[in-house]
């Protein structure tokens, strides 16, 4: 019996030894390759006093390693726990602490980043994978301490599959990251759901475009393996390149493909693909924010042979709803945007109006989900689960748990669900999720500022985020000296591109700032 | 002139916004930390085109031309010959 994601991993190693779990470059690891050095690398976390219920960051870029950490971690009997590499130090530690993670697995070119996380008090007991010393109190272990391992089976540990698999820090709207946690069989769960839904077979080659604190990075870690697929992971330098991108998806034949629509809009403008033989894909998988119509015709119209799906669900369900898209010429004329589709088998879909009662057919909602692919809450933040469900008490002391996704939907009259935007801040840049709230308080934080605020604005080359500030009376900053504050404090991709100074900030009718306002303000 | 300069001074105070203060160099490695995103790219492309009078078609940008400023400006040359 097969109960953890790690079982998955294994089953397949004893299906297909041979076969290629997952590639980088010219580099591979076979099913039976991965399967023995995950085990080597639970076998040294174990040494390492890593166990049953523990979490372990995994700090990596896009590399082999990557998948190698993940179930040597999970092997261990802990969760693995992605940390953006691009993050700002401050931003790490915060995780590290939030989340206590004794260890993370690195590489060498982390060194300087992890030493100034390791100069922090109490932080860390050791990190694997980086060879240089980063502290008198953090251990570090180069990669080649896993030959002192022999690999053969993994350490025992009695988990079981509602303890924890990973978790998955995503922006929150208080300033401060929350862990989404998910369990062995939420995550397993997701790997079977997804797998039955796009028929994924061991013949079929995934490519990995999601870095791994990216919630769509499951699909190609998680139900690659239970599958016995092959994953490419895509060097980062090829997610800048379409043209390069597009030459891979051609040399590896990729079969499935799954990405924010940004990258597959830049595939379509500037991958040149109309030079490459793209055949073997068979299913185009995109999720994380609406695609335009007219860029999502043209390139079904590429690729004719493909199959296109709209994936949609919140890391905290992995996914919910699914719409296989009809080819364009099927389209009807009055068509606004993709569906969400239907809620997929094994889970129900709620539309419950601002009473938590369920709203009149084809009225507007917000949609809750209960299925078995949902997370078990947020890491210690007691208040945040208390909201974050919706529980549902059909007779006495028998209660379902939905998860409260905060997007709003109705049911069209084809009886396809369709999206409407957001209940609260949060919003989506090229497919990350950024709750606009967290910059603000960033913004506001600084003490020559007065009031902050943030909005996105959409161009052709991709949306980006703009900030609008206030100062104090008689304080002076630069715009570049807030930006620098911003970008050491949030992930990456959410720090604004622009920022401006007003005196005063437009107001709605209850005296809140305006973002429609600034957003459609002539600057 | 040495079209590196140019190339440089536009990546340091355009797309960098003289936020990193350490200086670039010619054969430093613009994609592997992260320094230039994917909007970066797009802006550099456009600044090249219009700096140098060149179109770059969709399948010359590619890694092999824009990892470091040194290749940009061997392909700028080349082109530009």
């Amino acid at each position: 019996m097969h109960y953890l994601l790690h079982h998955a991993l294994d089953n397949a190693a004893l299906r297909f030894p041979e076969h290629d779990a997952m590639r980088f470059g010219s580099s591979r690891l076979t099913y039976a390759e991965l399967s023995q050095r995950s085990n080597q690398l639970a076998q040294l976390l174990h040494d390492q006093g890593i166990g049953h219920r523990d979490r372990v960051g995994v700090f990596l870029d896009k590399c082999l390693e990557t998948p190698l950490a993940i179930y040597g971690i999970m092997k261990a009997g802990a969760a693995y726990v992605p940390l953006d590499p691009r993050s700002p130090v401050s931003r790490l530690v915060s995780i590290i602490r939030d989340c206590g993670l004794k260890g993370i697995v690195s590489q060498d070119n982390k060194a300087g980043v992890l030493r100034d996380v390791a100069a922090e008090q109490d932080i860390l007991e050791f990190v694997v994978g980086v060879s240089a010393g980063l502290s008198d109190r953090v251990r570090s272990l180069s990669w080649s301490a896993l030959d002192g391992f022999t690999g053969t089976s993994a350490p025992v540990v009695p988990v079981i599959d509602q303890d924890l698999a990973y978790v998955m820090y995503t922006s929150g709207s208080t300033g401060a990251p929350k862990g989404i946690m998910h369990t062995h069989f939420s995550g397993l769960s997701y790997a079977r759901m997804s797998a039955a839904t796009y028929d994924v077979g061991h013949a079929d080659l995934l490519s990995n475009h999601s870095p791994l604190h990216f919630d769509m990075s499951t699909f190609d870690y998680l139900t690659g393996p239970l599958c016995g697929a092959t994953t490419i992971i895509i060097p980062e330098a090829f997610t800048l390149f379409p043209a390069n991108l597009a030459q891979l998806i051609e040399a590896e034949r990729m079969t499935i493909w799954y990405s924010v629509p940004f990258a597959l809009i830049q595939l379509l403008l500037r991958g040149a693909i109309e030079q490459r033989d793209h055949s073997a894909l068979r299913w185009v998988l995109y999720g994380g924010e609406p695609f335009a119509l007219n860029h999502l015709r043209a390139l079904m119209e590429r690729w004719p042979h493909a199959r296109f799906s709209n994936v949609y669900g919140p890391a905290e369900v992995n996914q919910c709803t699914y719409y296989h898209i009809p080819p364009a010429s099927e389209w009807s004329s009055d068509m606004q945007s993709v569906p969400l589709g239907v809620v997929w088998d094994n889970a129900e879909g709620l539309i419950l109006d601002a009473n938590d009662r369920p709203a009149a057919p084809g009225e507007l909602g917000e949609l809750v989900v209960r299925t078995p692919t949902m997370m078990r809450g947020y890491w210690a933040r007691p208040e945040l689960n208390q909201r974050a469900f919706f529980r549902r008490e059909l007779f006495p002391d028998y209660v379902d748990t939905f998860y409260r996704t905060g997007d709003l939907v109705r049911v069209g009259e084809n009886g396809l669900l369709e999206f409407f935007g957001r209940m609260d801040h949060q919003v989506k840049v090229r497919g990350y999720r950024v709750e606009l709230a967290e910059i603000d308080a960033v913004l506001t934080s600084h003490p020559a500022v007065e009031e902050g605020a943030t909005y996105v604005v959409t161009s052709t080359e991709g949306d980006r985020i703009d900030a609008a500030v206030s100062l104090r009376h008689g304080q002076r900053v630069e715009a570049a000296e807030l930006l620098a504050y911003v970008k050491a404090r949030v992930a990456q991709y959410a720090v604004p591109q622009r920022l401006r100074f007003v005196e005063a900030f437009p107001r709605t009718g209850t005296g809140k700032i305006d973002r429609k306002a600034l957003q459609q303000k002539e600057w | 002139m040495d079209p590196r300069i140019a190339l440089k001074t536009f990546i340091e105070t355009e797309l960098l916004g003289g936020a990193s203060g350490a200086e670039l160099g010619y054969a430093e490695d613009l994609l592997l930390s992260g320094l230039v995103n994917s909007l970066g790219i797009m802006r550099l492309v456009s600044f090249t085109e219009q700096r140098f009078g060149l179109q770059i078609p969709p399948e010359d940008v590619i890694i092999d031309h824009f990892q470091t400023i040194d290749a940009l400006a061997r392909y700028v040359e080349a082109r530009s010959a």
